[in-house]
């Protein structure tokens, strides 16, 4: 009697192993990359191009306020205290709100979209996935298109010869860690809106953050309470780190500014994780 | 009890309800103003977070944008077309945010009328016509652009940003809520002809509203821009609406025919579009 033939089957167990013993056990599947995996699926296959366009917002803001507002203003004060043109001015703190304008859309309104319509979580939390692996795999996607963003921001700012300091290509990591902050943030604050009109919060926190937060003119123009705020706020260490970095002008302010960036993240991506895990498990 | 049913009751015990031709008679009639109705009805349940918006908003422009960046404008050039930056891009910001929450109430909603909530079928199943239901919705989101550009003109008296007068200056408004019809009907009449949300309304978004934002003479005159970039000006809503409202609250100077042209440019847009949204309304439900 002949056996009939067998798909080839993996070599891969079919159940999850998920021993209370192992460290995150109970919420980390190790398999983080099937969300990454699926989140660059839909990339190519729908929404590339709502991706790409992303990155013309800040180069549209950097030629209209850089050659526009730039006439009005001139040369103003920088970092150290040189004086330099409005367009170098205001590029790096562009660079630093498109980074978070990426993460934040990404981990809110996606976010939001897949948890309360598509149901998606829902669906992957039915594999061996765990909360922790889809908060892991949703902030990679978003830092990877702040990680695009930064990388054609930089391309521009060389093209019209803003970049003055070697330092300047720590830009790029630095866009990434003001990305992954914001996105750990921005997600676990998701986990808690309901509709759509609740979403405008996110505009209305991010809308104020990004006025004031000496992207387009020093605070110093506000009284001293108002600057206290504006400080305790993430854009404007940002803001201060990246212009630091485009100058070249570093000091133990500028690693200060990144530490803060490194402590939001931790405390993010904890918060992420708890919330998923409170909204899935019970 | 809801409002609908109580009305119904009386109604029916008042002993005078028209025989149903009538009643079909006045819907067919008065069916656009109904359907404002029901929007404003529904409206109120998150009246109270868009008023916020509507009064952070202007708030929070005018103090970073016309107090903020005005403090560097005006210690670099002095004045800006012969007044302080904040004088200057107050009404421009006005028109610029009016218009702008356009893209809010007639893109997505829309798209949700048809597809989603399809809440433009239940009147449709009555003597309402789609023609009706379409500008109902468009008129209805006028009101509230009203509402908005009222509120806005409060604070920019409030900061003392329109030297021509209280009384002079309230002419804003209705410029505002011109502009904002003016790009609104073309946008609603767009949206009603998609079926499948993909890009586009981000396309919207980041192609048509922003630049229109940032390069129509919002934040600096046109004539700041290299020739070449004029145009964009030229062909927004936004720029003809913000030279209006620029003479109406700090008097810029402007020919005659210039100001013609800015009025008849929006009131242009305004006719094109409801009759272009009034079709693909018709189009898309049946008569």
């Amino acid at each position: 009697m002949s056996v009939p033939d067998q798909p080839s089957v993996s070599k891969r167990p079919l159940l999850p192993e998920f021993p209370a013993d192992r460290p995150l056990g109970a919420i980390y599947g190790r398999n983080a990359r099937a969300v990454i995996e699926r989140g660059f699926r839909v990339i190519a296959r729908q929404n590339w191009a709502i991706l790409v366009s992303g990155f013309f917002e800040p180069v549209l803001y950097l030629l209209a306020m850089g050659l526009g507002l730039g006439a009005l203003v001139g040369e103003v004060r920088g970092p150290g205290g040189t004086s330099i043109p409005y367009t170098a001015y205001i590029a790096p703190a562009l660079l630093a709100t498109s980074a978070m304008n990426g993460a934040i859309y990404d981990s809110t309104w996606n976010v939001f979209f897949k948890l309360r319509f598509a149901k998606l979580y829902q669906a992957m939390l039915q594999t061996s996935l765990g909360p922790m692996d889809v908060a892991l795999g949703e902030i990679f996607m978003a830092l990877f298109r702040g990680f695009l963003y930064a990388c054609g921001f930089m391309g521009v700012m060389l093209v019209m010869g803003l970049v003055t300091s070697p330092w300047a290509i720590l830009m790029v990591p630095v866009a990434l860690l003001i990305a992954v902050g914001f996105a750990s943030v921005g997600m676990a604050v998701t986990s808690y809106l309901k509709s759509f009109q609740q979403m405008d919060v996110i505009n209305f926190v991010m809308l104020p953050m990004f006025l004031f937060s000496a992207t387009l003119y020093p605070i110093e123009v506000f009284p001293e309470a108002l600057q206290w705020f504006i400080k305790a706020m993430p854009l404007w260490h940002g803001v201060e780190l990246m212009r630091h970095l485009a100058v070249g002008f570093v000091s133990g302010a500028t690693l200060g500014h990144a530490l803060y960036f490194v402590v939001m993240t931790i405390f993010g991506v904890w918060f992420t994780t708890t919330r998923l895990r409170a909204l899935f498990l019970r | 009890m809801t409002d609908t049913a109580a009305d119904l009751q009386r109604l029916a015990a008042s002993g005078r309800v028209p025989p149903p031709e009538v009643m079909a008679a006045r819907a067919r009639r008065w069916g656009w103003w109904y359907y404002i109705e029901y929007w404003l009805r529904t409206a109120k349940a998150w009246a109270q977070s868009i008023l916020i918006y509507m009064i952070g908003e202007p708030l929070l422009y005018l103090i970073a944008l016309g107090v903020g960046l005005g403090t560097l404008v005006d210690s670099g050039v002095g004045t800006v077309d012969g007044v302080s930056y904040l004088v200057f891009v107050a009404p421009a910001l006005l028109i610029s945010t009016v218009v702008m929450s356009t893209g809010g109430e007639l893109t997505y909603p829309v798209m949700a009328g048809f597809k989603w909530d399809r809440l433009y079928y239940g009147p449709h199943a009555t003597p309402v016509t789609p023609a009706q239901i379409g500008t109902g919705h468009f008129l209805a989101v006028l009101i509230r652009f009203f509402v908005q550009a009222a509120i806005f003109w409060a604070i920019m008296v409030a900061f003392g940003a329109v030297p021509r007068g209280v009384l002079v200056s309230a002419l804003v408004i209705p410029i505002g809520v011109l502009s904002a019809a003016a790009f609104g009907s073309l946008l609603q009449a767009y949206a009603s002809t998609l079926t499948d949300e993909g890009y586009q309304f981000a396309f919207v978004q980041r192609f048509v509203i922003m630049p229109m934002f940032l390069f129509a003479g919002t934040f600096f005159p046109l004539s700041s821009m290299p020739i070449y970039l004029h145009w964009i000006g030229w062909i927004s809503p936004v720029w003809h609406g913000t030279q209006l409202a620029r003479q109406a609250s700090y008097g810029a100077v402007e020919s005659l025919w210039l100001t013609a042209v800015h009025v008849l440019f929006l009131v242009a847009c305004t006719v094109i579009g409801v009759f272009w949204l009034r079709r693909s309304y018709t189009r898309r439900m049946g008569a």
